[in-house]
């Protein structure tokens, strides 16, 4: 007992002359940097998407800035939905009058309506006409989509019914007030809320390549193993410290995406699987690095096996980044997340095994 | 043979030794795993919103549809069960036609995500009669038509367009056509339609080409179900491909260039009859050709092997397009291979440069096909070049040239201070800094006024980068904040030469001295200023909008501003001392900010 309470105190040593030197060399500050540009960038990415797809949100203002020009007649069901939309639209029997106040910016785009009839054998195209290289295309596009849709399901409903055995699934949705799309809900919790948590885990995997790394490309591994503490004792420090630095760093995360109204349940869960994914990176590091001991290298192969890691938690349900984000909108009960959180826990146990078998294969070499 | 070239092979093959065979091995099984991995992921659509919204449904009919999309974790329940759903914490319930939402955002969310997935269901059930004519009855054509900027558009936007006009042939001819039946001879819907392209689709394959082709393309012609916006994102997957191998071989350069200093390895080398710049060129060159290498093999893998000489020349615009921000990348290295202290420190800087350089590339790019501004990254030159459209050389160089100037100086600097003093000692960062410009100074050529024209690049990229940093801010608040950062940004570069001068006392801190400086660095600042403005609004100077940018009396005040800001810091310097240097130039910053928002006030106060 006596001698894990002094191990304990060396590994504790370790990890505060790491953490020092890390405060020391300001590197701490430049990875929360790093991080502060990614959120920023990422919400511009929110931005952006959410006025891509929720065109209300940019505001009234800029949607009314567009006129639509329509080449057809006045009896067209297509120009009756496009009137019903919110569109600002003017009706032209030509194209040529509609072409000249487009190209003198009286009119933002044309639509050519097709002159064939609903019930006909013909399909119907519709021509549109685009500014290029200006953002008011993209918008128009957007407001089009809509009535295009519902023109395209009128004239479906009376063409479907000439293919012999189609029955049309009729699902009504009855909506309740609150309106967003599934793209951007999903943006938030599926992308951005777990790679933000879990970028401080993949950083640490790398940091710790470094803390390893360096003490023997610097010769000063020598040196720590003739004071009292043991390899296993160094190697343990730095996991402590590199696994410890998880969690604050995603904590602060989630307190920012909070600040800007994104709510997140089960919060005390989704830190403690960050936090075993983290070490459980570290521990992969750690032994990578105590196995090649060269930076260059082990960085790369940590980079690959961080890819791999990647893809393959496309392919199961629970995966660390799905089961972020299933526990952040509650759509996961507590059994099936705490089984998880429990084999990931069994992971980390196994990968301290491999960490400690590869330091007992290196102290070997080391004693000569 | 020269002796940059002897390093070169030197480097070669070191750096091929540090694989022996055991981690050869280990990333040739990691690689093959991540094939592996990304193929079964590709099998699974590439998803990872894998049940998160719950659903119950009464009709069993409906449970095939609801499992092709593993975003619902769906159960069927019995009438009563389903009428109670709110105790079942359901975000969606279907009883019979209809489906009920919770009052929730992710239920919302969750309606609007099964509204999509019956619309996919439809599309596949009608694609499976082979009979476009009447399962896909309507089609959209779209054309992307030029038209003339009005001249309330910003400059850089007014200037970009005008660039790409100059590029796309194709909407030139149909655009000067359009032009020409102001005249009287009026075109009418027969004329278009012959020229149009849209013939209607045969049957239900066309309409899977049509489809396919829309992710790297732009989308022309389809059903109103599949019409999208030009959706920026796609430029992404372009900047991800290019920019992923160039970190990666970047990080082992910057560790090659580390490795010399570890433990004064690098001593040999220091005392060969060799220059500097033979050592630092003959450390690069492996590794540029190895990433060229790399980039012509993603290039052949998106555009395929070129036939005609055509197809070859637009790969080869690719690579050059592609050089400079390799040179960049390599260059921020580099340096921050040179300047830190440790492996740590590397790390962090390379990883933080990185995600610095990504932003730039990425920000703009993302406008491809909606935006003129787009082409100031070298990433929306790639899109268009494998979209098939064809590039001006004044866009090239629009968007080329401060990555060539900001890589070029940035290894000039390091390569000032690739000497025994810099390499194996401990000293910080900013004193290394500082010796690098002694060194340009010390020069016969060099002064404060050269040394604020090479950092105009590096400004004009900071400040793009703060656009993309402050761009979530509200709106007055960002405006501020950017002009107080780009203000001091500018205010560090204009006194970092004055501060070497008296620092290392190369000059007399006398009053003359700091009145002289501060208006060659001054003056040197406005012209270098004044270049990058003539040559990046050349393309409009002849237009009365672009003459009042660049001529007339308004040409005096920023001269007199960049001056006196700068005369504020060397100043300050020379009255507090260098000790105090951030203190003078935070007063200059002061100043100049001041300044500017008196200029802006009518944006920021209304």
């Amino acid at each position: 007992m006596a001698r894990s309470g002094k191990s304990y105190k060396k590994i504790r040593g370790i990890a505060r002359k790491e953490f020092s030197e890390l405060m020391h060399e300001k590197t701490f500050i430049l990875s929360v940097l790093i991080q502060l540009f990614i959120a920023s960038f990422s919400t511009f990415l929110v931005i952006g998407l959410t006025s891509f797809y929720d065109p209300t949100a940019m505001g009234d203002m800029e949607l009314q800035g567009t006129k639509i020009a329509v080449v057809g007649t006045d009896d067209n069901e297509l120009y009756n939905l496009l009137q019903e939309s919110k569109l600002n639209t003017k009706l032209y029997s030509d194209l040529t009058p509609a072409y000249t106040d487009f190209y003198e910016r009286r009119m933002d785009a044309i639509i050519i309506i097709p002159s064939g009839p609903p019930q006909g054998e013909d399909i119907l195209n519709v021509e549109i006409y685009l500014p290029k290289s200006e953002i008011k295309s993209t918008l128009i596009s957007m407001q089009l989509k809509e009535p295009l849709e519902q023109f395209e399901q009128q004239v479906r409903d009376i063409r479907t019914q000439r293919l012999s055995g189609y029955s049309p699934i009729d699902v009504n949705i009855i909506k309740r007030g609150i309106n967003t799309s599934s793209t951007y809900f999903e943006f938030v919790y599926v992308a951005l809320l777990p790679l933000l948590v879990f970028t401080p885990a993949f950083i640490s995997g790398g940091l710790i390549i470094d803390f390893i790394t360096e003490e023997y490309e610097r010769k000063t591994m020598e040196l720590l193993l003739a004071s009292p503490a043991s390899l296993l004792d160094i190697v343990s420090g730095k996991v402590l410290l590199a696994t410890a630095i998880v969690p604050l760093q995603s904590f602060a995360w989630m307190l920012l995406l909070r600040l800007n109204w994104i709510r997140i349940s089960n919060f005390f869960e989704i830190l403690l699987v960050v936090t075993i994914i983290g070490l459980i990176l570290v521990l992969l590091s750690s032994s990578i690095a105590l196995t090649f001991k060269d930076r260059g290298v082990s960085q790369l192969l940590y980079s690959m096996i961080l890819i791999f890691l990647f893809m393959v938690s496309y392919l199961f349900t629970n995966s660390p980044l799905n089961l972020v984000t299933r526990l952040s909108i509650e759509s996961i009960g507590s059994m099936e997340s705490g089984i998880w959180i429990l084999i990931y826990s069994l992971v980390a146990a196994g990968l301290y095994v491999l960490m400690r078998a590869t330091v007992s294969k290196n102290t070997i070499t080391f004693k000569r | 043979m020269p002796g940059w070239f002897t390093i070169a092979k030197w480097e070669f093959f070191r750096s091929r030794l540090k694989f022996d065979a055991r981690s050869s091995a280990m990333l040739i099984i990691s690689l093959i795993l991540v094939v592996l991995a990304s193929a079964s992921a590709a099998q699974t659509e590439m998803s990872m919103n894998q049940e998160i919204y719950s659903i119950s449904t009464t009709e069993p009919g409906l449970e095939h549809i609801l499992e092709s999309d593993q975003r619902f974790d769906t159960r069927i329940v019995t009438a009563y069960e389903a009428s109670q759903f709110y105790r079942y914490g359901d975000d969606l319930t279907i009883i019979g036609n209809n489906a009920y939402l919770a009052q929730t955002r992710k239920s919302a969310a969750a309606g609007s995500a099964l509204e999509n997935t019956i619309k996919e269901y439809r599309e596949i059930v009608l694609s499976s009669y082979n009979d476009v004519n009447n399962s896909h009855p309507v089609w959209v054509t779209v054309h992307d038509v030029e038209r003339p900027q009005n001249f309330q558009l910003l400059s850089a936007e007014e200037t970009a367009g005008r660039l790409e006009a100059g590029t796309e042939e194709d909407e030139e001819r149909q655009s000067t056509a359009y032009t020409n039946d102001e005249n009287g001879e009026g075109i009418t819907p027969d004329t278009y339609s012959s020229g149009s392209s849209f013939m209607p689709p045969e049957d239900i394959e066309e309409l899977d080409q049509y489809q396919g082709k829309t992710f790297f393309q732009r989308q022309t012609i389809s059903t109103p179900t599949h019409f999208s916006p030009p959706i920026p994102f796609t430029a992404i997957l372009y900047a991800f491909l290019f920019i992923f191998p160039i970190y990666f071989v970047s990080q082992f350069y910057s560790t090659s260039v580390m490795d010399e200093r570890t433990n004064r390895k690098g001593e040999l080398i220091l005392v060969a009859p060799l220059r500097a710049k033979d050592i630092v060129i003959g450390k690069t060159v492996p590794y540029l050709l190895v990433t060229l290498l790399i980039q012509a093999a993603i290039t052949f893998y998106i555009m395929g092997i070129p036939t005609a000489f055509e197809g070859l020349k637009n790969v080869f615009l690719i690579l050059a397009t592609i050089f400079p921000v390799v040179l960049l990348f390599f260059a921020l290295s580099f340096f921050g291979a040179i300047l830190s202290r440790s492996f740590k420190e590397l790390t962090f800087a390379s990883v933080f440069l990185s995600v610095v350089i990504s932003g730039y590339l990425f920000f703009p790019a993302m406008f491809t096909n909606i935006h003129a501004i787009s082409s100031i990254s070298p990433i929306t030159l790639i899109v268009r070049l494998i979209e098939g459209e064809s590039i001006m050389l004044d866009t090239y160089m629009f968007s080329t040239i401060p990555f060539y100037f900001v890589g070029l100086s940035a290894f000039a600097f390091g390569t000032f201070i690739f000497r025994e003093e810099d390499l194996f000692t401990q000293k910080t960062i900013k004193e290394k800094i500082v010796d690098s410009f002694e060194i340009f100074l010390s020069h016969r050529y060099g002064s404060v006024f050269l040394l604020s024209i090479v950092f105009i690049p590096f400004v004009y990229m900071t400040q793009l980068m703060l656009i993309v940093m402050l761009f979530n801010l509200p709106v007055p608040y960002s405006v501020i904040a950017m002009i107080i950062f780009s203000a001091m940004a500018e205010e560090l570069v204009k006194s970092a030469g004055i501060y070497t001068l008296f620092k290392r006392k190369l000059a007399d801190v006398s009053l003359k001295n700091a009145v002289r400086l501060a208006v060659l660095s001054g003056t040197g600042f406005f012209v270098g200023e004044k270049a990058v403005a003539v040559l990046t609004l050349s393309p409009i100077a002849s237009s009365a909008f672009g003459s009042v940018m660049t001529m007339g009396t308004l040409l005096l005040i920023p001269l007199l501003l960049h001056i006196s800001t700068a005369m504020v810091s060397s100043l300050g310097m020379y009255r507090l001392g260098t000790r105090r240097y951030f203190m003078a130039v935070l007063l200059a910053t002061i100043v100049h900010s001041a300044y500017n928002m008196f200029i802006l006030r009518v944006i920021l106060f209304g």
